[in-house]
């Protein structure tokens, strides 16, 4: 092949790759230089796996977790967990939390025309978990982060929390399903589109 | 040389139109809608959208509802994402348009109310996959409903019904005439991402 040739099919893929579409590719986590994670950007728009709820009026007013908590993870690592059934390298998990609407009963829940239960109030908070095998290695290969547990504007980036504010918990309860709480979210559970 | 150097300009030229083209065809594709009816005027499952955009998930316990809620339980409200953006840009969202409410049922209940206790606190688990409501906008085939027609696949487990009759105004259509035809038929004050919440 001479070198010319090599060029033009040089240029051929380079042009490719320049204008390829970006929308739906996986990004995975970014680092700052320190190690900080910096905060995900789209993923309101990834796949919802579920929404537990914790209500403050069924936890002493002050759950853990306030209220709902939906979580989100990017298309491609949830294709890949419900082929393999664990999660690939370098995926990332939001959780974003929202507080209940209030002004009815003391549990929290209210009274609405669909019925008395639950209903997403304001936004109040952002946790991060990343699996990265050697960067995370001493906390079952998962990082743990939280932008913070109030309205928007969150924090822009988060670093690692202490094994003892996140990763304990999910190595003491869930170690034996890659760290995820996979018996909250039925898409998990069940092999559908 | 030059004779190369206009060939690889000519093979960047095509090659960047060639890409520009499936990005056109990808950008015409999404402009469809989800809303496919039988010949008979049913509207026939929408698939993937558990891939669209969430926008919220209220909660409504069977225990908090005398036994019987009459979403049971938990609501996950779908939107694809083209149609949310012309919703947040013009308030109102655009024609071929499909909501999709996947319900869930509570994770085995331990206490009155419905809840549970897990490490992360007292509350509501995601339990069984329960059921599909569906709305579509289309102000020609469902004038008589403020542009938006009614669909329930089931309220119940797995496998869902695959079509789905209109259903009559006085199981749907009513309740969100009355309460949000100001906010296009759709209870926005329980969306966050809808209700124009300052977002990050």
């Amino acid at each position: 092949m001479s070198f010319k040739f090599k060029l033009i099919i040089g240029a051929l893929l380079l042009t490719a790759v320049v204008a390829s579409p970006q929308s739906d590719e996986k990004k995975g986590p970014v680092f700052t230089k320190d190690g900080q994670l910096v905060l995900p950007t789209g993923y309101r728009s990834w796949v919802f796996i579920g929404g537990p709820i914790t209500p403050n009026g069924l936890n002493d007013g002050h759950a853990p977790f306030p209220e709902f908590h939906s979580v989100y993870i990017e298309k491609e690592n949830f294709r890949y967990y419900q082929k393999n059934g664990k999660f690939p390298e370098g995926t990332v998990m939001v959780k974003e939390l929202a507080l209940v609407q209030g002004g009815g009963h003391s549990d929290g829940s209210i009274d609405s025309a669909s019925g008395r239960g639950y209903f997403p109030g304001s936004l109040s908070g952002i946790d991060v978990m990343v699996k990265d095998s050697k960067r995370f290695a001493g906390t079952n290969d998962w990082g743990f982060f939280t932008f913070g547990h109030h309205a928007p504007p969150y924090e822009a980036v988060a670093n690692e929390s202490s094994s003892k504010e996140c990763a304990s918990c999910h190595i003491a309860f869930v170690a034996k399903t890659d760290m995820v709480w996979v018996q909250y979210y039925p898409l998990l559970k069940t092999k559908i589109d | 040389m030059k004779k190369y150097v206009a060939m690889l300009i000519g093979v960047a030229v095509i090659a960047g139109y060639a890409a520009s083209n499936h990005a056109k065809s990808v950008a015409a594709q999404t402009t469809h809608s989800s809303a496919q009816y039988t010949a008979d005027g049913k509207l026939i499952l929408p698939k993937g959208f558990r891939k669209w955009v969430f926008v919220g998930a209220p909660l409504t316990p069977n225990a908090l509802n005398g036994g019987e809620a009459n979403f049971p339980e938990f609501h996950h409200v779908y939107v694809e994402e083209q149609n949310l953006d012309v919703y947040l840009k013009t308030g109102s969202f655009p024609e071929g348009t499909v909501f999709i409410k996947e319900l869930t049922r509570v994770l085995n209940p331990t206490f009155p109310d419905g809840s549970r206790t897990e490490p992360s606190g007292r509350g509501y688990f995601n339990g069984e996959l329960n059921g599909i409501d569906a709305t579509v906008k289309d102000s020609k085939r469902f004038a008589k409903t403020n542009g938006w027609g009614f669909f329930t696949f089931g309220h119940h487990p797995m496998p869902y019904a695959q079509t789905a009759s209109e259903s009559p105004i006085s199981e749907c259509a009513w309740c969100h005439i009355a309460n949000v035809s100001k906010t296009d038929m759709t209870w926005v004050q329980f969306y966050p991402i809808l209700r124009g919440d300052k977002l990050n």
